[in-house]
């Protein structure tokens, strides 16, 4: 609550994002290099493989070591790697209540092909002081299944290949990587040679860590290649694209939520074609499959009206456990026919909540202020990546003044900063509308799952009168018909004489 | 007192309006019933495309409303019978796809966001509605009881007959077109009883709308000649008959031609020669009426005779001098198995492989109708003592339906709506006799026969009538019983005979609930997404227009059914062994070969057992190469166990039905569910397909076919070779040892 009230009061503070914002990219030289400003006195990042995706978080203690306070950090990516980097965010490890810093994005360096990410620092770092900057993003897209085919009730094995020196712009005294895997089983890594004394990586479980190494001496951006190849017998879940729509009605006191999937299984493809005498005997036996089989997809308490579609009509596998009002609902979605590596599958699920619990009328004035989730989406213990995520929310007819807010906790939640949102404002004709509803359209790449738990907050303007447009239209347009045909009756057409 | 509000509410001119009103709410009414009653499936499954061809017309009209009116015109589909293409827009009906474009854009300019599919799916419905409302009127013009034309109207509106053919979700050219024949034949017979060109002009309006809808006008092209041509013979020629008939058949057949499918046919097709007949007719008997006037009774005798044995020998010559020289079309070969039923099946088996196509069987009618059926004959009758020119249209119409509907099921539809007409009448003539609550008083007893005997010297009409309380509460005691039945069968059919979409099937499970089986969609889903945009599909053709609307991939034969070589090429390949198969795959670009198999499940709508048509229409073609004899074992019997002739075990169908089947179950014990038969224990060998599908009961299973081996080998030796099979080397015959000589 206390989150609630705070983003509704910030909003108002003309400093936050207004709804016609455009993500834009700042242009660099040809030969661009970061200014060598900082240097990286120890650097930790973890790398999180449980999920279909790569989470990694880079907590690095930060020096200046110019001469004047410096406060623009920058983050460096290959261009390809750049555009599957999602939600990404730097926040200040001791003080992580403020809040993340402000990320500005770079063009790709003509020379190089380097993208990068400038984080504003809320205050610039003093000569000789130190800031522990948190680093969090994930990279969609990275994980490659090898064998790239596979017998259908084979364990699947995916590749990751990063470099054991983490790629910065500046100068990093010590560094270590630590990898997070699923599972105890991973039969291919690389053994680094000569990086460090002793055993490289140290092995603890299903933890390996690489490093610690000096690298005082090392020139920022050398690359040592590090390949593993972990077993991951799940589906790897891509949406390549996600349309969610929102539809607020004050008459009818709901809100509308439309969300359509286009979905792709991007784990091993099938060696053989699909067997399905294989696959009932395995699902009979409930083993672990690189096939999606079910998607469990909760809602909110209160959810009603739930359905899943697809091109060709209802899914009639699919089944809805409304919840009993307190507890969440859940949708479990049973695609047509199981997803496996490479397979396809595009739908549709929607469902209706009672309005009055996301819509709240300022005291004073014609400002409402909706509070929803920014996504929903299912909830996959393998975890899902949105390549495109697109929202939009269709305001009542005649809505104005829009803004727009993200809500973010403590931690970070895998939300893309303000600048990676693009956003625009249109107008949305349906159902008898004269002037078209005003539609806020938020577009966001490279999502994942982790951004399920974040809220989104939209403020507008909707007066009386715009809410009686729609009676008063149909009203006179009735009028106006029955005005015409009583008109056009008493027209005397004959031809006889009178 | 509260009969007197009645009276006032009832009687004099406010009692007119009110019972005007009554009329139009009683019509809603049955308009309301007729569409709810169609809802079922909706209800029951979903708002869903039915069976085969509405799949198609669903996909014409998104066609249609996605591209524009012109390029729908223009459509030629080249993702239908590969590699030969259709030009569907030229070979279509447009009337029912035009139509729903039009509400749908009507809606869209409302900026009521309906989508297309559920335009499709209820137009079948709302088309209903309309067909009550026809009726009703249709039946006011035989009847001056006001309660036949409301009778007929609810008779209409949920007639198991109908709605056999227009329940939600059969988006089919039908759907539309009982609606227009009623109309059509309700603005005819306006036309003949008023003598009126605007009526005769509406009618031949409403004739083009028809004929733009469904092949099935050519019903009426006939009906309303013959119509003509018997008032002719009765001497009931007058200038009303005359105004109405040129001007329908003026504007009619021209409006006709504009269907670029229908073209020149009005004037060079057998089937609609007998309207230009009539026309021609009817212009020579308006010359001798006009002749008549001015010449005596003898010359005028000897002129008609020799000018009609003129007239009729020279048009008799010169129709067999054109049907000859080819200029008219001969009778079409379904025109021909309407007279013979058996002709279908010895010359064209693609006609009589559709169940549509076979003679009625007796029960159908009560099915279809009925105390409808019973009631038909005594409003057949009763139309016999008015006779007026309106009641022999319906005595024309009444046998001329009744036989066709005897020969084929699927023309029960054109039946219907007379059925309706006649037992209209003949029930509002009871109940309107039975229904009269006071008896006849002295007075106007006395007042009528008084009038009577002015007129006609003597009693000739005494007041009858029936006075009994017993016999009026028995008579409408029973035929109110009668329609409550009639209203429970007609329940009771449509939920359980007429809504079943046939994309979905369902089943019961044993604790009540219901269960779904989607197998259909669910591959043809995984058709549609996961393979490429332009994979080819063959299937058997039943299926064409199916993968076409659900799966979106290009097909090979489809329900068109326009080229029988095609569909005679696909099934010598699901009927031949592989090596012969493989090359006619090749040759067609097939990528994904589609079978139905119901024998897990117990459906017995499967491929196995329409297998015998693909062979028979195979034969048609190749009677050298596939014999259907072959597929019968020597004691005649169609198996498929081990005792199943070697050529059905090595067809490809065979193969594709049973591949892997024995593997769900211990070895020796695979069961047909559908043929109630245990299968041999070792399973057929695939060599040149692989399986890429299979749905979840097994219904559909989709095969692909390999591409060319790497190493040029055939596909069965690559096989072998991949199992292990080490290759019998060839033994050479050896011939006499020769010293070799160089």
């Amino acid at each position: 609550m206390r989150f609630f009230t705070a983003a509704v009061l910030g909003l108002f503070v003309p400093s936050l994002a207004a709804a016609s914002s455009i993500t834009s990219q700042q242009a660099v030289p040809a030969d661009f290099k970061p200014p060598q400003v900082f240097k990286n006195t120890n650097l930790v990042r973890n790398t999180n493989l449980e999920k279909s995706y790569v989470r990694e978080t880079i907590n690095v203690v930060v020096e200046n070591v110019d001469k004047s306070p410096q406060s623009d950090y920058y983050v460096p990516f290959p261009t390809d790697v750049f555009d599957r980097v999602g939600g990404f965010e730097a926040r200040d490890k001791k003080a992580t209540d403020k809040g993340r810093f402000e990320v500005a994005v770079t063009e790709p360096v003509p020379s190089n092909g380097i993208q990068y990410f400038i984080v504003h620092l809320d205050e610039p770092l003093a000569p000789k002081a130190q800031l522990t900057l948190g680093i969090s993003y994930s990279v969609l897209a990275s994980l490659t299944p090898r064998p790239a085919t596979i017998q259908q009730n084979d364990k699947q094995y995916l590749t990751y290949s990063f470099s054991a020196y983490v790629p910065s712009a500046y100068q990093t005294v010590t560094q270590k990587t630590k990898l997070k895997f699923p599972s105890t089983d991973v039969p291919d890594f690389t053994e680094t040679d000569g990086l460090k004394s002793g055993a490289d990586p140290e092995r603890k479980g299903a933890t390996y860590t690489y490093g610690p190494y000096e690298t005082a001496k090392v020139a920022p951006g050398t690359e040592k290649p590090i390949t593993v190849r972990y077993q991951f017998t799940n589906p790897v879940i891509t949406v390549n694209l996600l349309e969610r729509d929102l539809e607020v009605s004050h008459w009818g006191g709901n809100l509308a939520t439309e969300e359509r999937y286009w979905l792709r299984n991007n784990g091993s493809e099938l060696e053989n074609q699909f067997s399905r005498v294989d696959w009932t005997f395995s699902s009979y036996q409930k083993a672990p499959t690189s096939a999606v089989r079910e998607i469990t997809y909760p809602l909110l308490p209160g959810s009603s009206d739930a359905y899943f579609i697809d091109d060709i009509g209802n899914v009639s596998t699919s089944r809805y456990r409304p919840g009993n009002g307190k507890t969440a609902a859940n949708l479990e979605l049973k695609p047509r026919y199981p997803i496996f590596g490479g397979w396809n599958y595009s739908f549709k699920v929607g469902w209706n909540n009672d309005l009055s619990r996301f819509l709240r009328k300022a005291t004073s004035g014609d400002s409402y202020v909706l509070k929803v989730p920014f996504i929903q989406g299912p909830k996959m213990n393998e975890g899902v990546q949105y390549e495109r995520f697109v929202l939009r929310i269709v305001l009542p007819e005649g809505a104005h003044n829009v803004r727009y807010e993200t809500l973010e906790g403590a931690n970070s939640n895998g939300l893309p900063g303000k600048s990676q949102i693009h956003s625009s404002l249109s107008s949305f004709k349906t159902y008898m509308d004269t002037l078209g509803r005003t539609t806020l359209t938020l577009e966001v790449d490279s999502l994942t799952d982790e951004a399920r738990d974040a809220q989104l907050i939209v403020t507008y303007d909707h007066s009386l009168m715009d809410a009686l447009r729609k009676p008063l239209t149909l009203f006179g347009g009735l009028i106006s018909v029955l005005v015409a045909v009583w008109f056009v009756g008493s027209i005397d057409t004959s031809i006889k004489k009178r | 007192m509260a009969e007197s509000s009645l009276d006032v509410l009832l009687k004099g001119s406010s009692g007119q309006r009110t019972r005007g009103l009554l009329r139009i709410i009683i019509i809603l009414t049955i308009a309301a019933a007729a569409v709810a009653s169609r809802l079922f499936s909706v209800i029951r499954f979903e708002s869903i495309i039915h069976e085969f061809d509405p799949w198609f017309n669903f996909r014409a009209t998104k066609y249609l409303v996605e591209n524009g009116f012109y390029s729908f015109w223009d459509w030629f589909d080249d993702r239908t019978w590969h590699p030969l293409g259709r030009v569907t827009g030229g070979t279509l009906y447009p009337g029912l796809m035009v139509t729903s474009g039009v509400i749908y854009h009507i809606l869209r300019l409302l900026t009521i966001p309906v989508d297309i599919r559920n335009i499709c799916v209820l137009l079948a419905p709302g088309f209903s509605g309309l067909t009550a409302l026809a009726m009703y009127l249709l039946t006011c013009e035989m009847s001056t009881s006001p309660s036949a034309g409301l009778l007929a109207a609810a008779f209409m509106g949920i007639t198991p007959g109908y709605i056999s053919r227009s329940v939600a979700g059969s988006y089919d050219n039908e759907a539309i077109a009982i609606f227009l024949l009623v109309f059509t034949f309700y603005l005819w017979i306006k036309a003949v009883k008023n003598g009126s060109i605007m009526w005769g002009a509406l009618a031949a309006l409403f004739y083009g709308y028809m004929v733009s809808a469904w092949g099935g006008y050519v019903f009426i092209t006939n009906l309303i000649p013959l119509h003509v041509f018997v008032l002719l013979c009765m001497g009931r020629y007058s200038s009303r008959t005359y105004i109405a008939y040129t001007t329908w058949y003026a504007l009619g057949t021209l409006g006709s031609m504009q269907i670029p499918f229908v073209g020149f046919l009005p004037i060079r097709n057998s089937d609609h020669m007998a309207a230009l007949g009539v026309f021609g007719l009817l212009q020579l008997v308006a010359f001798a009426e006009f002749v008549r006037g001015f010449l005596p009774g003898k010359q005028f005798q000897k002129l008609l005779t020799s000018m009609v044995l003129l007239t009729f020998g020279l048009g008799f010559a010169g129709l067999v001098l054109l049907t000859v020289s080819g200029v008219i079309a001969p009778w079409s070969g379904r025109f021909y198995s309407l007279w013979d039923t058996g002709y279908a099946k010895i010359h064209i088996p693609i006609i009589a492989s559709v169940s549509e196509h076979q003679p009625t069987a007796w029960p159908a009618f009560f099915f279809d109708l009925n105390f409808l059926i019973w009631l038909f004959p005594a409003g057949v009758f009763l139309c016999f003592q008015k006779l007026n020119d309106e009641h022999v249209f319906v005595i024309i119409y009444a046998v001329l339906s009744s036989y066709f509907a005897g020969v084929m099921v699927r023309l029960m539809l054109t039946l219907t709506p007379i059925v309706c007409v006649a037992a209209a009448l003949a029930l509002s003539s009871v109940l309107d006799n039975f229904l009269v609550m006071s008896k006849p008083t002295a007075e106007t007893q006395a007042k009528a026969n008084a009038k009577d005997a002015k007129i006609y010297g003597k009693m000739k009409n005494p007041v009858v009538g029936i006075y009994s309380y017993f016999s009026k509460a028995f008579v409408t005691g029973s035929l109110t019983l009668y329609l409550l039945i009639f209203v429970a069968h007609c329940t009771w059919v449509t939920s359980n005979a007429y809504s079943s979409p046939s994309v979905v099937l369902a089943s019961r499970l044993p604790d009540g609930s219901q269960m779904i089986i989607d197998d259909y969609r669910e591959a043809y889903y995984w058709l549609r997404q996961n393979t490429p945009d332009n994979a080819k599909i063959m299937s058997w053709w039943d299926y064409g227009y199916q993968i076409g609307g659900m799966a979106d991939r290009p097909t090979l034969v489809d329900n068109n059914t326009w080229n029988n070589t095609h569909i005679a090429t696909v099934g010598k390949a699901m009927s031949s062994r592989e090596e012969v198969s493989y090359p006619i795959l090749r040759q067609h670009d097939v990528d994904y070969v589609l079978v139905v198999f119901g024998g897990l499940l117990g459906y017995s709508g499967d491929d196995l057992n329409k297998f015998l048509w693909m062979v028979r229409i195979a034969e048609g073609i190749w009677p050298d190469e596939i014999k259907e004899r072959d597929f019968f074992t020597a004691r005649g019997e169609y198996r498929v166990d081990e005792e199943a002739t070697p050529t059905m075990k090595n067809s490809l169908m065979y193969k594709m039905s049973y591949y892997n089947y024995q593997s769900l179950f211990p070895a020796g014990q695979a069961v047909d569910r559908v043929r109630g038969v245990r299968l041999p224990a070792e399973g057929p060998q695939l060599n040149t397909l692989e399986e890429a599908f299979t749905s979840e009961n097994w219904i559909i299973r989709i095969f692909k076919v390999k591409d060319l081996d790497n190493l040029d080998r055939d596909h069965s030796n690559a096989v072998a070779f991949e199992k292990g099979i080490k290759r019998k080397r060839a033994t050479k015959k050896k011939g006499p040892r020769v010293l070799r000589t160089e």
